[in-house]
């Protein structure tokens, strides 16, 4: 398998779960490059602004470490740009569902074919431990002392609802990273993959892990809305019960680049604008 | 020989498809016409006025009192400080359609009905139109026999201009939320987007139209946006990303009245300073500011350039009152071409190394600072080859008037066959500081601006030491134009 590594040395903490992240998405897009006979080139990697975004400095691929929360505009663009790349974009909670939410929404519903990955620890990690909206009620830090009065949204709810065609949970192990990004390289529009990752600074695994079960192991049918819709209501990313990991949804429709004459084109010709000479 | 000719109505009644009709007509006749709106944020009802204004030599602005007035309805009321002449002709009517009122005006003026008719092909509803006008056409005397002259002019708006320009640069992607007075913009990009094979796509919000913008530029396209005040300003972000990732982009910043949402569809130059100085940090850019529909497809070919040999953002400034008016333009633009620069690599909103992974280590970052502020001598230079700044009227006058913008139309009418020579600058960034010399020989400094604070005054004096005195200093900011008449006097008021 080709090696996408960089030079750069990482910087997350000695056994952060974003190593299993890393490791999880670097195999699957070396796979796909030794396998499916992909060049490096037809990748486009955009991150944020958080811990997760590190993972830009640590993957040798184009792309674009971008502004914080304007993953989904970003690889948008870029798709539009050339709707041949495989469009891969890493945020966090904080990046997704704070500053990003509009972005999020309008992702979905639009069904550009890009994959897009939540780190959500739960907590603002690289500005050190503020709560985000994915984190429980009561929880503590220095800018909240009187601890979360608010519930917490439930972005697999929210994304199912909002049109999402490939909606996923994954814990952040490398196994599970790489098995959920390779099924979604193989679906064809918007792939909603949020990663379960304790944050060991600010948010350990307060048996998380524990409680997760897969979907997929459980005869789960991922074309049926409603059947998604239920397994999304057994975590509501407070109370820690049954936390349901998979594939809750996924059906294919017309993607965002199919719908305009202009983009079609381009894909039928694999070529970009930049090929247009004028 | 030059005629105003105001037409009022309710916005819903036609009377901006009437002027633009009667326009089109009289510059097929070889007429120098300009055209510019009034109306306020509504769509149907509400008063709208198109003040025409045509003549035998080129003129790109409105009089004070008009020679003529249509009105599409019975008593309509005039906004100050626009009169009518005490012997104006008044053309109303309570029942007839907007196209009536051309054929009326057609045969007025003594003009051949064949161009009235082939426009009304450009437009809907045929049929009813052509009806109309002729029964119009009917109604009326000849008055004024214009004959037809030889000129060849195209006839646009601003906003048609930034566009012809943007496809003349190649342009690829343009993203956007609609605002006014940007919209104009986008509508005819989107327009034509198939026929020319570009596209255009309305996104959430400004914040995901500059970024998708971003996003497509560093595949290779060639990328815009545009918006006005409250939206640009939520682009800021991104504009100073594009500093640090050294993205090329080409920003379309169509000034409105603020502060706030202000006033959406009046005139004003108050965002310059905000051209210059939005985003965080520091970084080079382009900021041009093109006064007619020639130079705006000048300029936009010109921000394409630069954008893309030097991977930096360009703004190309423009407002309600040049977006939106309609002039005769009889010169062909001169276009320049450029290339497509970028190629996808790795692009990076942090301080980054050549490879572009994140580096803050103290020689990293200065790097940086240093080869930014190296780009930006380099574009300097360049701009020379350019016309950052143009000069008009008597060479030899020790009275010099500056101005920028969309003030160009009544500054050049109202400066005709007095004693002042004209400097306008193009280049707010990189700033032509070779001006000096030009007010150093002037005795007279005095300065046309459609904001209250003079902000291109200040900009001259932080570029060259100079300063304009306060009496001369022409401020217009009700949201209005300046009128040709109405600027002459200001001007004379204060030559020497
Ligand atoms: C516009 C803007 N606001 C705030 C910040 C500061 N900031 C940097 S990272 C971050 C939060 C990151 O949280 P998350 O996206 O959850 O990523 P994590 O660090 O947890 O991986 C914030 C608020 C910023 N960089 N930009």
């Amino acid at each position: 398998m080709p090696d996408i590594s960089t030079n750069a040395k990482p910087t997350w903490c000695p056994g952060c779960f974003n190593f299993q992240i890393l490791a999880g998405v670097k195999n699957a897009l070396s796979r796909k490059i030794s396998t499916h006979n992909a060049k490096k080139e037809d990748f486009a990697l955009v991150s944020g602004i958080g811990c997760h975004a590190k993972i830009f400095d640590y993957i040798n691929l184009n792309g674009v470490n971008t502004l914080h929360g304007r993953v989904l505009p970003t690889c948008l663009g870029i798709k539009v740009g050339n709707p041949n790349l495989e469009v891969i974009g890493f945020s966090g909670d904080g990046d997704a569902y704070a500053e990003g939410m509009e972005h999020l929404i309008h992702a979905a519903r639009y069904n550009a074919d890009i994959k897009y990955i939540v780190h959500n620890n739960q907590v603002f990690a690289l500005t050190v431990g503020q709560p985000t909206p994915t984190t429980e009620l009561g929880y503590k830090d220095k800018t909240n002392p009187l601890g979360v009065k608010l519930m917490p949204i439930n972005p697999i709810k929210m994304m199912l609802n909002a049109g999402a065609s490939f909606v996923a949970r994954v814990f952040a192990d490398a196994k599970q990273v790489e098995w959920v990004l390779e099924e979604a390289l193989e679906h064809k529009g918007f792939a909603f993959i949020e990663v379960i990752q304790p944050c060991i600074i600010f948010h350990p695994d307060i048996g998380v892990k524990e409680k997760t079960y897969m979907l997929q192991e459980n005869r789960h049918f991922k074309e049926n809305l409603g059947d998604a819709l239920k397994k999304a209501e057994e975590f509501d990313y407070n109370t820690i019960n049954k936390i349901p990991l998979g594939i809750f949804y996924q059906k294919e429709r017309e993607t965002f680049e199919e719908k305009w004459p202009q983009l079609k084109s381009l894909i039928g010709r694999k070529a970009s604008w930049k090929d247009i000479k004028r | 020989m030059k005629l105003n000719i105001r037409i009022d109505g309710h916005a819903g009644q036609g009377p901006n498809a009437l002027a633009k009709v009667l326009g089109s007509v009289l510059a097929k006749q070889g007429y120098y016409v300009f055209i510019s709106r009034d109306y306020g944020s509504y769509i149907r009802g509400g008063h709208n006025a198109n003040v025409l204004t045509l003549s035998d030599s080129q003129i790109m602005s409105n009089d004070l009192e008009a020679d003529i007035a249509i009105f599409l309805e019975k008593n309509i009321e005039i906004k100050e400080p626009r009169k009518l002449k005490d012997n104006c002709r008044i053309i109303d009517s309570a029942v007839e359609k907007n196209m009536y009122f051309a054929g009326r005006l057609v045969k007025m003026l003594g003009l051949d009905f064949r161009i009235l008719e082939n426009e009304l092909k450009k437009l809907k509803n045929f049929d009813v139109n052509l009806r109309d006008a002729k029964k119009g056409y009917a109604d009326a005397k000849t008055e004024f026999a214009l004959r037809s002259l030889k000129n060849k002019l195209e006839f646009m708006d601003g906003g048609v201009g930034i566009a012809e320009g943007a496809i003349a640069s190649g342009l690829d992607v343009y993203f956007a939320y609609p605002m006014t007075p940007a919209t104009s913009v986008m509508g005819e990009l989107a327009e034509r987007q198939l026929e020319n094979n570009h596209i255009v796509i309305e996104l959430e919000g400004e914040i995901a139209a500059i970024n998708a913008a971003i996003g497509s530029a560093i595949t290779g396209a060639k990328a815009m946006t545009g918006s006005s005040g409250g939206g640009f300003d939520l682009m800021t972000e991104a504009l100073s990303f594009i500093g640090q990732a050294e993205v090329p982009l080409v920003i379309y910043l169509a000034q409105r009245v603020g502060p706030g949402t202000g006033a959406a569809t009046y005139t004003e130059q108050a965002d310059l300073n905000l051209a210059l100085n939005a985003g965080h940090g520091e970084f080079p850019r382009i900021v041009l500011a093109p006064g007619d529909p020639l130079e705006c497809q000048e300029l936009t070919s010109q921000a394409f350039y630069f954008s893309q040999k030097y991977r930096v953002p360009a703004l190309i400034l423009s407002d309600k009152h040049l977006a939106e008016s309609l002039y005769t333009i009889k010169n062909k633009p001169v276009i320049t071409k450029s290339q497509k620069c970028i190629s996808l690599k790795r692009f990076n909103s942090y301080n980054h190394d050549e490879s572009g992974t994140a580096a803050d280590n103290a020689p990293a970052i200065a790097k940086s600072a240093e080869s930014r502020i190296k780009k930006a001598e380099e574009i300097k230079k360049e701009a020379r080859k350019f016309k950052p700044f143009k000069l008009y009227g008597k060479s030899g006058s020790k009275n010099l008037v500056l101005f920028w913008g969309s003030t160009k139309g009544a500054v050049l009418d109202a400066c005709k066959d007095i004693d002042v020579k004209a400097l306008q600058i193009l280049y707010m960034e990189p700033f032509p500081e070779e001006i000096k010399s030009e007010l150093l020989k002037a005795k007279n400094l005095l300065i046309v601006e459609n904001n209250s604070t003079s902000q291109l005054a200040q900009l001259i004096a932080s570029k060259t030491c100079i300063h304009i005195n306060k009496e001369n200093k022409i401020l217009k900011y009700n949201g209005r134009p300046f009128l040709t008449d109405e600027l002459r006097m200001e001007i004379e008021k204060r030559i020497r």
